[in-house]
């Protein structure tokens, strides 16, 4: 479907770099991404993909590189700033304030004000409800602190967030750490929904039969580097294993920039 | 009761609150009995409720603070220091009472902003640098005046801590309670009708009306008993004094800035989940510096009580009252970890360790027994706070 409009890509990351205290957390690594295509992020702890989205979602700044969303120069200094980009991020830790009830953890830093500047709760709440039931049908105690919920209601809280403020590049990492088989189906189908509406998602995740069910491309990252970028059909699971630990190049198959658009790749043979 | 197990949870009411009310008015009955009849009596709780003003109004703040996982440790010095600031300006330079507030004011603002920024932009825990501040401003107390007491002779500013002439009167005082009674009522109606046009489920109508009837009695009981406090040489009856009032204001106040506005979500957001917080992209060290400006306020407010009461500011005004202020926010159930705690709890805790020491005051039991009692009471307070977490499965 996004052949036409895929020509430009939704976010390329150019060069970049970060580093903490002399450690290169992320050391030159360029990698983007198109609408309606899903890339996993792959490698080890520690590879440097976290921080990379992390980068890209404005909790941290960029040392050195570019950033273009819609072939637009950005400078994400904020959460805030990478928000109003339409970036949306589903952390692992879910990053919810577990004190607070769902209602104020899916409107968190973006609470709906009436014309007095105060919370427009029934509004707010109103809205809560009928996201939470998109994604599923039991979950009503939408009132209670979210320390009381469950993982998989935790995760729809968090998920959620980005779906409400419709997310055009959704960052996910390890969206089904933590959940069971009939949860970890529901982020799947909504995967597949979102990237069939559009969303470029970034899919950060150790679970290789995630990466081959849900994902386009793949890039491994190793030590802060990219190793490379390929199409998910392209390579087998020994050779994303072999990128991963030993950071070895498969050699027959090429990088690939882009994934060509669904119908077209079974028939386009590999680019030279 | 109803069959539905958490109706009262539903409600919003707040099942240790409830039992800390219970506490008070066990504690009023005993007292009121051991003393002879002098415990409940309109004098006394005149008295019990101005002398409490000025560690309540501190407190309602401190719980943001405490929610936010900070604490202030230099509230007792900064208010000594504003106040004699204030009462200097007023005696030995001549100003009004208005200038020399505003001044107060601003010094505070000041003085608030140094220490919030340390916490928040450079990350120094607010501990350190409230504990250098506790003895730095203490000092600086002893400065402005050079160690000499500044009396306030304006009669109007002395109102402003109660006292002879400060009450609101008789009239006044019913024509509030009704005006408050009406507020409560309105905002449950209201809040119903909000409910049902977003097609949210209401709680049954004996529910709401229960819980607004409640506080409308005690309000009323209150009222009648600063109506009949008069002092023999008056002809009129006090009515509430002007620092109780304050204080019910500044309550009220806060509570609007907790349950309504960004700033109140935010504070309960940084206190529950600092990364998530920064992660959602929460302006948390701007938030962190409107909660210390907030700060500043009300300990000008308290400052300006204190030495309205006292008719003087002295170099030692408000020493050791930080202990009492993070107590009351303690025992009124503020979780030290931060991320929870109530504007109203604040308020029943203030009142708790006030009636205790006033009680055991009037008891005659020595100034040594009284300061190990109520330490222990802090102590069954955490206990308690800590076992009923446990138990509702908070953190």
């Amino acid at each position: 479907m996004a052949t036409a409009a895929a020509a430009q890509p939704l976010v390329e990351l150019r060069d970049i770099r970060k580093a903490f205290g002399g450690i290169h957390a992320v050391d030159g690594v360029s990698i983007n991404l198109y609408a309606g295509e899903v890339v996993a992020l792959l490698g080890h702890n520690g590879a440097g993909k976290s921080t990379l989205m992390k980068m890209l979602a404005g909790a941290y700044a960029v040392d050195s590189g570019d950033t273009l969303v819609g072939g637009a120069k950005v400078h994400i200094r904020t959460p805030a700033e990478a928000q109003a980009l339409g970036i949306e991020t589903i952390y692992q830790t879910l990053a919810l304030a577990d004190n607070l009830d769902a209602v104020s953890n899916l409107f968190l830093g973006r609470e709906k004000l009436t014309r007095w500047r105060t919370l427009d709760d029934h509004f707010m709440e109103g809205q809560a409800r009928k996201v939470f039931q998109r994604l599923n049908k039991n979950f009503t105690n939408i009132r209670e602190p979210v320390r009381r919920l469950s993982g998989g209601q935790r995760q729809v809280v968090a998920i959620s967030r980005a779906l409400y403020f419709n997310a055009r590049i959704l960052i996910m990492d390890e969206p089904c750490a933590a959940l069971g088989p009939e949860e970890t189906a529901m982020v799947g189908g909504l995967v597949r929904q979102l990237k069939a509406d559009g969303v470029g998602i970034f899919l950060i995740t150790h679970d290789m039969p995630d990466v081959f069910a849900l994902s386009d491309r793949l890039a491994v990252m190793k030590n802060g580097k990219l190793v490379g970028t390929y199409r998910t059909a392209d390579v087998t699971e020994d050779e994303v294993l072999g990128m991963i630990i030993a950071g070895k190049r498969p050699e027959a198959t090429a990088q690939a920039e882009r994934a060509a658009s669904s119908k077209t790749s079974a028939v386009m043979q590999r680019i030279p | 009761m109803s069959s539905e197990p958490a109706l009262w949870r539903r409600a919003g009411v707040d099942l240790r609150l409830l039992l800390m009310c219970g506490l008070l008015v066990v504690m009023g009955v005993v007292f009121h009995a051991l003393s002879g009849g002098v415990f409940l009596s309109p004098e006394n709780l005149y008295n019990l409720a101005q002398q409490t003003a000025v560690v309540g109004i501190v407190s309602t703040v401190m719980v943001l603070v405490i929610v936010a996982r900070h604490i202030d440790l230099s509230v007792g010095s900064v208010m000594g220091f504003v106040g004699v600031l204030i009462a200097y300006l007023m005696y030995t330079s001549g100003w009004t009472w208005p200038a020399a507030c505003l001044a107060g004011l601003a010094v505070a603002l000041v003085v608030s902003m140094y220490q919030g920024w340390l916490t928040a932009v450079l990350g120094v825990p607010s501990f350190v640098v409230t504990l250098g501040g506790l003895m730095s401003f203490r000092g600086a107390a002893f400065l402005v005046a050079d160690g000499k007491t500044q009396p306030v002779n304006d009669e109007f500013f002395q109102r402003l801590g109660g006292g002879y002439d400060g009450g609101i009167g008789v009239a006044a005082t019913w024509a509030l309670t009704a005006l408050v009674i009406a507020a409560l009522f309105a905002r449950m109606l209201q809040k119903r009708r909000g409910r049902q046009r977003h097609d949210m489920p209401t709680d049954p109508l004996w529910v709401d009306v229960l819980i607004t009837v409640v506080p409308a009695v005690a309000l009323v009981a209150f009222a009648w008993a600063m109506n009949h406090y008069q002092i023999s040489s008056k002809t009129e009856a006090q009515g509430i004094p002007i620092p109780v009032l304050i204080w019910a204001v500044v309550a009220v106040v806060l509570s609007f800035l907790v349950h309504r506005t960004r700033f109140g979500r935010y504070v309960f957001a940084m206190g529950g989940n600092p990364d998530a917080a920064a992660l959602v992209g929460i302006p948390v060290k701007r938030v962190t510096l409107m909660l210390f400006a907030l700060l500043a306020v009300l300990v000008t407010v308290a400052a300006i009580v204190s030495i309205a009461r006292l008719n003087a500011g002295t170099n030692s005004l408000g020493t050791g009252m930080e202990l009492y202020v993070i107590a009351a926010a303690v025992i009124g159930g503020t979780a030290l970890a931060g991320g929870s705690g109530s504007i109203f709890g604040s308020v029943l805790g203030a009142l708790i360790m006030q009636s205790l020491d006033s009680g055991m005051l009037l008891l005659d039991v020595a100034i040594g027994k009284r300061m190990v009692i109520i330490g222990q009471v802090l102590i069954v307070a955490v206990v308690f706070d800590v076992l009923y977490r446990r138990r509702f499965g908070e953190k």
